[in-house]
């Protein structure tokens, strides 16, 4: 039996575009517009940019005020949908399970709510009513009256890419119809303080893999992958974008915020989404990398990506859209589908000066590729990484 | 779905530490009752108390782990130890973790670094330890566990959801074990957010069989199973062979008016009249949420109990025995059991069900 789950949508907000298609050619035309944010203040001394999204969000009509994470997730969601078909309550009638990867969708940290309550104070409670209604899993099951699992992924930055090998593995175990699964993350002030403390916070846009680079900048957005069952798949006469090839995910048992100096949990979880999918590195047409822009992460990851996959091109994308922490994963797995089928990279914006300590270099210019098949990986805080591979075509 | 086997438990909660704390509480149907200030008046609390962890982990390597954490880490470590497997693998062994808030603790921690001495002074160790997978973090260090982990926020429905994971993992032989907690912290934010939803700041006694009355009383801590999948071998409680999660919306939990249910109500007249609306009035029920304490981590507790149940094979009295209030069929003798479940509904109709064996 093949393991191969289709991708029938995909859809993603970020800052480089406010749909799929958009952010790719924005990517392409090698567009990026970091920014001093907008949405909240800082009294730190330099405003360090983010990327930010400042056009209104496709999802208006929920039910009650909902968190921006779970908005974002929302209008991601009705683009994948929309690309995938459906219309209408179609999705209420099939067995539809929901798994999101976010990181501040699942935080109680309203800091007016906390300062009022420090005070003794008696806060309104209306920051946490719409916290308890904002769960990104339960509030897309809501939205669309969907009956089946739901599960939001907290695996810091590698949760959306956690959260698609998972929703995949519904799908192939015949437990759902259909899996909504993504991620989806806000930007605030309290983890661009908290990033701005652990000082891996770049000043400047964010260069992932230069000599020069600093740390990263926080952006924010979402990606939604609509997966579907084969049996589902037959019925509707869908032809899928693509699929979820393979998945595998491990622990660095290392540090709490800090690499694996080898790279161990990222070379298992790799090795696995390898196996899974039943294909060799070389096959990859290229590797979608976390690259956030911090040396120690782009020193780990491009030692392994030198081991493992020499002589694949990859790059980096988070030189378009910030390190969305949550949505990082599922927002690069719908942009390696995007990579797949329109047969192109991005360069890997910021990159200029090569670093001798790392031994690859990412594509520093817009790349043709030759190939269908491509992997998706992502290191985390809690020494989560997790790999994903995505393909244009099911292998025989 | 095949059945996965509990071969491990760890617990650490308002009834103390331990199965054999948790089987004296249910024995004689009570758990300690603490009080916290909250604020300038005393609050009630099912309390965890995490000191038996330096039994397993020196005061140094504790330095820099927080209550959430340490919460976690004694479940985990007693889960492990209760399992009696002889030379496990470490890297074979998945882990995850259910929350429902996370560290709420070290978060509003973090804000106060902010709130204290402005953004420039936020604490890093604050930050890094607020992340909900923090202590999915500790453990794998401290068990060098370098499987899978997954970290789930899904409020109630974590434990039930973390099931369905751990039950892909086993059944995908991507790991031989899984290493499955729920875990959930109080702070005085929760506190006062309990008071101002529930308003029942003189609760002492928990009736939670009394679906019209809120009289939860807040609780806290960690449970841990070893799980397995089914092997040739007894497990050492008993099987999970099924879980259920959906919403009554568009489908229904499966009971079986036989097996007796746990119910995971928690004294809360919201969702307590889902409940009364959903329960056949034939359908043997127990609770014993008053041990515990109403948290996210309640079905997790309920589970424990299940599978105290199952080893030895007979049901213990409910802790509610229903009083005049509760007009179906309450367990409230010891019950001989071989098969039973655990349900808890939320008041958007939100259910989760685990269904669990003993052959």
């Amino acid at each position: 039996m093949s393991r191969a789950v289709a991708i029938t949508g995909a859809g993603c907000l970020c800052a480089a575009g406010m749909s799929l298609d958009s952010s790719f050619d924005s990517m392409i035309r090698g567009e990026r517009k970091p920014q001093p944010p907008r949405s909240f203040y800082s009294d730190h001394t330099e405003a360090y940019p983010v990327f930010e999204l400042y056009d209104s969000l496709p999802a208006t009509d929920v039910d009650g005020e909902l968190l921006r994470t779970t908005l974002l997730a929302i209008s991601a969601t009705m683009e994948a949908i929309a690309d995938a078909g459906f219309i209408g309550n179609e999705l209420a009638q099939l067995r539809v399970g929901v798994c999101i990867g976010t990181t501040v969708g699942s935080a109680m940290n309203n800091e007016e709510f906390y300062s009022e309550f420090r005070k003794g104070a008696d806060p309104d409670m209306a920051p946490i009513d719409r916290y308890l209604r904002s769960n990104p899993a339960a509030a897309i099951a809501r939205h669309y009256q969907l009956d089946g699992p739901c599960q939001t992924v907290v695996n810091a930055c590698s949760s959306g890419t956690d959260a698609i090998g998972i929703g995949a593995a519904w799908i192939r175990s015949g437990y759902c119809d259909i899996v909504l699964a993504g991620g989806a993350d806000e930007l605030c002030r309290v983890t661009y303080n908290g990033f701005a403390s652990l000082m891996i916070y770049d000043a400047l846009p964010v260069k992932p893999f230069d000599v020069h680079r600093k740390g990263l900048n926080l952006g924010e957005g979402a990606g939604i992958m609509v997966l579907e069952s084969d049996k589902l798949l037959a019925k509707r006469k869908k032809t899928p974008r693509g699929y979820v090839l393979g998945y595998g995910s491990a622990t660095d048992a290392y540090h709490l915020t800090a690499p694996h100096p080898d790279g161990r949990g990222l070379r298992r979880a790799i090795s696995e989404a390898l196996q899974t999918a039943a294909v060799s590195p070389e096959q990859m047409a290229f590797v979608n990398a976390h690259g956030t822009g911090t040396p120690d992460n782009d020193k780990v990851e491009s030692l392994v990506i030198a081991d493992l996959f020499p002589g694949v091109p990859f790059v980096s994308t988070k030189g378009y859209t910030g390190h969305t922490l949550g949505a990082a994963g599922a927002i690069e797995a719908t942009l390696t589908l995007m990579c797949l089928e329109r047969q192109k990279l991005p360069e890997n914006i910021g990159f200029k000066t090569a670093d001798p300590q790392l031994l690859i270099q990412p594509v520093s210019r817009v790349t043709e590729i030759d190939g269908t098949i491509a992997l998706s990986e992502s290191l985390a805080f809690g020494g989560n990484n997790s790999a994903v591979v995505i393909a244009l075509e099911r292998l025989p | 779905m095949s059945a996965m086997q509990i071969n491990g438990l760890g617990l650490v909660g308002g009834f103390g530490c331990g199965r054999g704390d948790l089987q004296q509480a249910l024995l004689h149907g009570r758990a300690p009752l603490s009080h916290v200030e909250l604020r300038g008046h005393s609050f009630p609390l099912l309390q965890a108390d995490t000191s038996p962890l330096e039994t397993y982990l020196n005061k140094r390597a504790l330095r820099r782990i927080d209550h959430f954490s340490r919460m976690a880490l004694l479940g985990a470590f007693q889960a492990m130890a209760d399992a009696e497997w002889s030379d496990p693998d470490p890297s074979r062994v998945g882990l995850v973790i259910g929350s429902g808030y996370g560290a709420m603790r070290t978060t509003f921690d973090f804000l106060d670094s902010v709130l204290d001495d402005g953004d420039i002074c936020a604490s890093p160790t604050a930050f890094s330890n607020s992340v909900h997978n923090a202590a999915a973090a500790h453990i794998s260090i401290q068990l060098k566990m370098t499987g899978p982990s997954l970290t789930i926020s899904q409020f109630d429905q974590s434990l039930v959801s973390g099931l369905v994971s751990a039950h892909q993992w086993l059944s995908e032989k991507r790991v031989d074990a899984v290493l499955l907690g729920v875990v959930d912290e109080y702070c005085s934010v929760a506190g006062y957010c309990w008071e101002r939803y529930f308003n029942v700041q003189d609760a002492r006694t928990m009736t939670p069989l009394d679906f019209t009355r809120t009289s939860a009383v807040a609780g806290e801590g960690a449970v841990f199973l070893l799980l397995q999948s089914d092997r040739d071998t007894k497990p050492r409680y008993g099987s999970i062979s099924n879980v259920e999660m959906g919403n009554l919306s568009g489908s229904q939990p499966t009971t079986v008016s036989s097996h007796p249910l746990i119910l995971g109500c928690e004294g809360s007249s919201l969702s307590g009249s889902v409940y009364q609306k959903h329960l056949a009035v034939d359908q043997p029920v127990a609770c014993y949420t008053p041990l515990y304490g109403a948290s996210p981590v309640t079905q997790g507790f309920d589970l424990a109990v299940a599978a105290l149940a199952l080893r030895r094979q007979q049901l213990f009295p409910s802790v509610d025995n229903g009083g005049s209030y509760y007009p179906g069929k309450v367990v409230n003798e010891p019950q001989a059991c071989r098969k039973l479940s655990c349900l808890k509904y939320g008041f958007n109709g939100e259910y989760a069900a685990i269904h669990l064996e003993r052959d």
